[in-house]
């Protein structure tokens, strides 16, 4: 099954999906078997089990045990590659564990 | 003319979970989409119209008849059904001309970026339809596609302005530099800020609390399953429901929150590869000069005093639909409504108490403008089947981002009729946006100068 990523937004479904859907396609473009799921940002921490990364697009405050990613970076292109890095790594890291 | 009429005609009789997907393959090929990724998005973006059409079926089949009853019990008539900015969305989409606010909206972008007018590039394409909202009401009320774009273009031009002078202060609320906000939502700043001027003269007020900890403890509510669940079953008890029909309604208010997003997603997902070639391009062309990205409003979510003031907007909203005259929608989807909180949390720099105050202060233009969007909404909704709506049934939305301004531009040339009243609303909303922008402004050469 594919690993799964979350990234969250206010409502689940414009900016977080845009994420979603660009980072899947790099994901894809790299033959990486992971799913980026958009979630609501006031339910994310229901998601936060057993996912192997969380793209955030809002600075947290709060500690996560799973790395954090920022989401910010694949919407201004600014340290995207250096993000999508740390996601790659993530991801390995979640499939030996 | 008499040609692309006829074009135009048979595409509306098609139906727009069918002309919609067209469209957007062929704007798909024009960016050099690969031609089976144009075809998913487009197919992907029918599956969005023909869903929301199956889920805002379900959501009036559920509510209406609760409404009529409650219309008996109480004597309240709220016939108007709130389908929230996702049903906004899709019935704005559907507009013929729709996608023709791609490239209205890129040129006027890059025009500013040329002439220096503006330092933001707005990468934020998803909320094209917000300028299509506008165009929509403005086409109804003058009859002309040309007026009703030039109002979108003017439109255009304030979003871009209004992300330059807020980059200052988003960067110093967010910790996120770089980037602005480019939605319309922040529109409503304006005439908020005279009043929190008066607020802010109360000392009292200028206290704040820790929003964090409320937050923990309410946020719960907020969340979309229980949300729906609470209004369900509140509008059983007022209908006077029996027990069983209160609870099958809550379940059926929460199944329709908790879908809306799900559903929506795909029209992002249909629209995103376009929107993503729009913005690559952008980023290639301005590389040389230090822009800032314009963002929807999320990356702010991290802000608790924004949940709380919205958490608390949902029953100030509900009271005063019930008690506000010349409201006529009965809250539902929009009841979480960030528009009032977003710009709330800018003007008062996330002042919690002052935030609750203007919540309620603001509310009353929400509900009316609601109420005055949705006979366009409706007729649009009917005319291009976007969603299949029963005889005499209206939908609109109790969240229009930026209400006043966004009522202002679309009804102003009601002039013509005799109607001054959305002109004056316009020229009070302008001066406003000028005083709030110059203290943008101010603030941030004054933190410039002290970080000299």
């Amino acid at each position: 099954m594919a690993v799964r990523v979350v990234v969250a937004c206010g409502s689940g479904v414009a900016t977080s999906q845009t994420v979603a859907s660009k980072v899947n396609r790099m994901l894809k473009e790299k033959g990486v078997d992971a799913a980026v799921e958009a979630v609501d940002l006031k339910s994310v921490d229901r998601y936060i089990d057993g996912s192997a990364a969380y793209i955030t697009i809002v600075k947290n405050t709060k500690e996560y045990p799973i790395p954090v990613i920022n989401g910010i970076a694949f919407l201004t292109g600014v340290g995207k590659d250096k993000e999508f890095e740390k996601l790659l790594k993530a991801i390995e890291d979640f499939k030996v564990r | 003319m008499q040609y692309l009429a006829s074009i135009v005609n048979f595409l509306l009789g098609l139906g727009a979970a069918v002309f919609v997907p067209i469209i957007i393959i062929i704007a798909g090929l024009i960016v050099r989409m690969k031609v089976k990724d144009a075809i998913s998005s487009g197919i992907t973006l029918g599956v969005a119209f023909t869903g929301m059409t199956m889920l805002i079926n379900f959501m009036t089949g559920a509510i209406t008849p609760a409404a009529e009853a409650m219309l008996e019990t109480t004597g309240i008539s709220l016939p108007i059904t709130d389908g929230g900015w996702t049903t906004m969305s899709t019935i704005s989409w559907s507009w013929p001309y729709a996608f023709l606010m791609f490239p209205l909206v890129i040129v006027i972008n890059i025009i500013m970026l040329v002439l220096k007018k503006t330092d933001t590039f707005n990468a934020d394409l998803w909320n094209v339809w917000g300028k299509i909202f506008t165009a929509v009401a403005a086409y109804y009320i003058t009859n002309s596609v040309i007026i009703a774009f030039i109002i979108a273009g003017i439109q255009v031009i304030f979003e871009l302005k209004s992300a330059d002078f807020h980059q200052h202060r988003v960067e110093k609320m967010s910790g996120i530099p770089g980037v602005t906000c480019t939605h319309k939502m922040c529109f409503l700043a304006a005439p908020m800020y005279p009043v929190d001027w008066v607020l802010r003269k109360i000392p009292a007020l200028n206290k704040s609390f820790n929003a964090s900890d409320l937050k923990d403890k309410v946020g719960i509510f907020a969340e979309n399953h229980i949300l729906g669940f609470i209004l369900g079953v509140l509008f059983g008890l007022l209908a006077r429901y029996d027990v069983a029909g209160i609870l099958t309604l809550g379940v059926q208010c929460a199944t329709a929150l908790t879908l809306f997003p799900v559903i929506s997603k795909y029209f992002m997902q249909a629209l995103e590869p376009i929107s993503n070639a729009v913005s690559e391009f952008m980023q290639t062309k301005f590389s040389d000069r230090d822009l800032y990205v314009g963002l929807d409003w999320p990356f702010l979510g991290g802000a608790n005093e924004i949940w709380l003031a919205v958490i608390w907007t949902v029953p100030v909203t509900l009271i005063m639909a019930f008690f506000l005259p010349g409201n006529q929608i009965l809250p539902f989807a929009g009841i979480i409504n960030i528009a009032i909180a977003v710009p709330a949390y800018f003007v008062t720099k996330g002042n919690v108490i002052r935030m609750l105050i203007l919540c309620v202060i603001f509310e009353p233009a929400f509900l009316w403008v609601g109420t005055a969007f949705a006979p366009f909404m409706t007729e649009l909704a009917n005319t291009t089947k976007a969603v299949e709506l029963a005889a005499g049934q209206m939908i609109s939305c109790s969240s229009i981002d930026g209400p006043i301004q966004t009522y202002a531009f679309s009804h102003v040339m009601q002039f013509m009729d005799g109607n001054f009243i959305p002109l004056g609303i316009l020229v009070v909303w302008v001066v406003c946006f000028v005083f709030y922008a110059k203290s943008l402004i101010k603030e941030k050469k004054e933190d410039e100068a002290l970080a000299k």
